[in-house]
């Protein structure tokens, strides 16, 4: 049997169909809902989110389903009841994570916790629920904070994510892959197989340079290509952009050089930001429009792109947890 | 303009900084009234006001916690006894010195003060650094600079002069204060900002600044006289501190004009002076003519989540330091003053009651 949370109950991996793995409804730091500038009303939210999403099920019909992995984690705006609404209405599985984008993204409660304690809140929402919506996580966020270099905080957080992940069965993903040596040797001081990592972001623009993607791979990390659409051909590109055929090169590589099985792709669009102004027209649905053509222009296959859209990413997401020696 | 009181602090510039904010908006609220969670309320009608209390505190991020759970239902009994038991002492009205980010529940508030009949302020601003989160810190931008004093000061204007933020809903009455604070350790850069913001938000909307103070509390005001605040328009809190007493603080803040923040009356954390030491304090103050500059608080937290709270009743102040004070023999009318006149005359937007 296998079992994904998603944010309307837990379901079989076969359900999953399309997955988009890394992605958000709406992303905004911590202390930005102060911030009046970004308000939009809840008739604006639903307007910018629905048709998305709809859209995305739409396009993920071939492969009988669409899952959105939303990774916005704790303090960032994460609101799973809106999740619960969004899913039920457009009927797109919503997986939601629980974890910090990184330690600048964790608030003083949160800064001041223990490895212990940080350990406990995960596992509570992944097996228990998030707050007061019923609703499980499944998936773990950590990251790494400005400045590419991880924290003392970051590694708290890495640490106790390894820790929740072997519990719960949940995967990690990772914002950033930079300065990945400090979090290989998280994972490997607390027996967390890296294979239930992801290591995202490793296809921006600014990261190029500063990852070490043959460490990764060598302790069988995944790589993730999940910032494709933030393309500097873009009229307003953001400060992570990276020119579109550069990124696409960077993956193909990998696919053609026999790496398929340590790759999982996606775009990290915000339906509709909440913190910031996001990048006008970069959508989830940039992975159908512009990303899979692409590929069958490279000659890449529809099982290749079947087994990092669906295979991997749903083997990936299956609950798997390890039980203690 | 009232700087009669003040001894050896500079004349501040004019207010420049209003050419860089919005203008202050046409509302009811003029000179003599004060901004509660209810609107403007005339300054005479306040009372017995303590300047420095929390009602709901919540540790930003507690929010989140897993085994946290806020019963609003049990938070707003809580609170009410809490409030009744002050207006039953004598109390007239409370402000909620936690700023914008530390729990402030504003439609809570609202509904207590229509309970209570106790009048309700609340304040706007945040700090110090530690206390922020990652949005004025590590913005989206390359390189992550954190916010400069001027995008504060238009937060914290704001919300004076358009309405205190229900976080990205709507905006309710205006802020009666600001409230920032200094690390302990030393002020950041960002705490640098957002004394300099909240002085400039306060400058050009005329409400008081509530500034509880790091390392150096007479370079801290000096920031917020730098940004043409007028020093008693200022609260420099915390003067109670063990250390703020050692080094002469309290007289010197008084010196330069400010309001001095006696406001942890009745705890015993050994990180404060005791009450016997605070009404010595006061005495001192009165004795070199500035009891027109004490403000007396106690910091008591009404409920409190993420961190221990204190135990103390709003009433505290009332109940167990004003028979200390009178009996040092100090006058009735005096008490008057330093419960009743100076908050009011603080919180009155433009500064005179
Ligand atoms: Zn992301």
């Amino acid at each position: 049997m296998t079992r994904v949370n998603t944010v309307l109950g837990t379901i079989s991996a076969h359900e999953l169909g399309f997955v988009a793995i890394h992605e958000h409804i709406g992303y905004g730091m911590p202390g930005s809902e102060l911030d009046s500038r970004w308000w939009k009303t809840p008739e604006e939210r639903y307007d910018e989110t629905v048709p998305k999403l709809r859209q995305f099920h739409e396009n993920a019909k071939p492969w009988g389903a669409a899952t959105f992995v939303d990774a916005t984690g704790i303090c960032n705006g994460r609101d799973v009841d809106y999740y619960k609404s969004l899913s039920a209405k457009t009927e797109v599985h919503i997986v939601a994570s629980t974890g910090f984008v990184g330690g600048d993204t964790a608030l003083p409660f949160f800064e001041r916790a223990s490895v212990e304690y940080l350990t406990d809140q995960f596992v509570h929402e992944i097996d228990v629920g998030i707050g007061t919506s019923g609703a499980k996580a499944g998936i773990i966020k950590v990251g790494v904070s400005r400045g590419f270099k991880m924290k003392e905080l970051d590694k708290r957080i890495y640490r106790a994510a390894a820790r929740a992940s072997k519990v719960t069965g949940a995967p990690i993903f990772t914002h950033l892959a930079v300065d990945c040596e400090p979090a290989l040797a998280i994972f490997a001081e607390e027996g967390l197989p890296c294979h239930r990592v992801l290591f995202g972001h490793a296809d921006d623009g600014v990261s190029q340079g500063r990852i070490n993607e043959q460490a990764i791979l060598a302790a069988g990390g995944r790589i993730g290509f999940d910032t494709f659409g933030y393309d500097l051909e873009l009229p307003d590109p953001p400060f992570w952009g990276r020119p579109r055929q550069e990124r696409l090169d960077h993956l193909l590589r990998y696919l053609q050089g026999g790496l398929v099985d340590q790759v999982l792709v996606s775009a990290d669009a915000n339906c509709s930001p909440l913190g910031w102004p996001g990048v006008k027209g970069h959508t989830v649905n940039y992975l159908f429009e512009q990303l899979i053509p692409d590929l069958h222009g490279a000659g890449i296959d529809d099982a290749t792109i079947d087994r990092i859209f669906a295979q991997l990413a749903a083997e990936f997401l299956t609950l798997q947890p390890i039980s203690a020696q | 303009m009232c700087l009669k009181h003040s001894r050896g602090a500079a004349e501040p510039v004019p207010p420049f900084t209003s050419l860089f904010l919005d203008r202050p908006a046409d509302r009811e609220a003029t000179v003599g009234t004060v901004n509660t969670v209810l609107g403007a309320v005339e300054a005479s009608q306040l009372g017995v006001t303590l300047l420095s209390e929390a009602l709901m505190y919540v540790l930003p991020g507690a929010e989140y916690a897993f085994d946290i759970r806020i019963d609003r239902a049990e938070v707003f009994d809580r609170l009410a006894a809490r409030l009744a038991e002050f207006k039953a002492a004598g109390g007239g009205t409370i402000v909620d010195a936690t700023g914008m980010f530390q729990g402030r529940d504003l439609r809570l508030y609202e509904a207590l003060s229509r309970a209570t009949g106790v009048h309700i302020v609340a304040t706007s601003g945040q700090g110090p650094e530690n206390m922020l989160g990652g949005y004025f810190l590590t913005p989206q931008t390359n390189p992550p600079t954190p916010w400069p004093a001027q995008k504060f000061a238009e937060m914290f204007g704001r919300e004076v002069n358009e309405g205190m933020v229900v976080p990205r809903l709507e905006r309710r009455a205006p802020a009666g204060m600001i409230c920032t604070a200094v690390s302990l350790e030393g002020m950041t850069a960002t705490d640098g900002s957002l004394v300099r913001g909240a002085a400039r938000a306060g400058a050009t909307y005329g409400v008081p600044v509530f500034i509880r103070c790091g390392s150096d509390a007479l370079a801290e005001l000096q920031l917020a006289i730098e940004e043409s605040m007028r020093p008693d328009r200022v609260v420099i809190a915390g003067l109670d501190r063990r250390d703020a007493v050692a080094k002469g603080w309290p007289l010197a803040v008084a010196q330069a004009g400010a309001c001095v923040g006696i406001d942890h009356v009745g705890s015993t954390d050994p990180f404060y002076v005791s009450d016997a030491e605070r009404v010595a304090l006061v005495l001192d103050l009165i004795g070199a003519g500035h009891a027109d500059r004490i403000v007396l608080s106690s910091s008591a937290t009404g409920v409190a989540f993420g961190e221990p709270g204190n135990d103390l009743p709003f009433a505290t102040v009332l109940t167990t330091f004003v028979p200390m004070l009178e009996q040092a023999g100090v006058s009735r009318d005096l008490i008057d003053q330093i419960l009743i006149t100076n908050p009011a005359r603080l919180l009155s937007v433009g500064g005179e009651a």
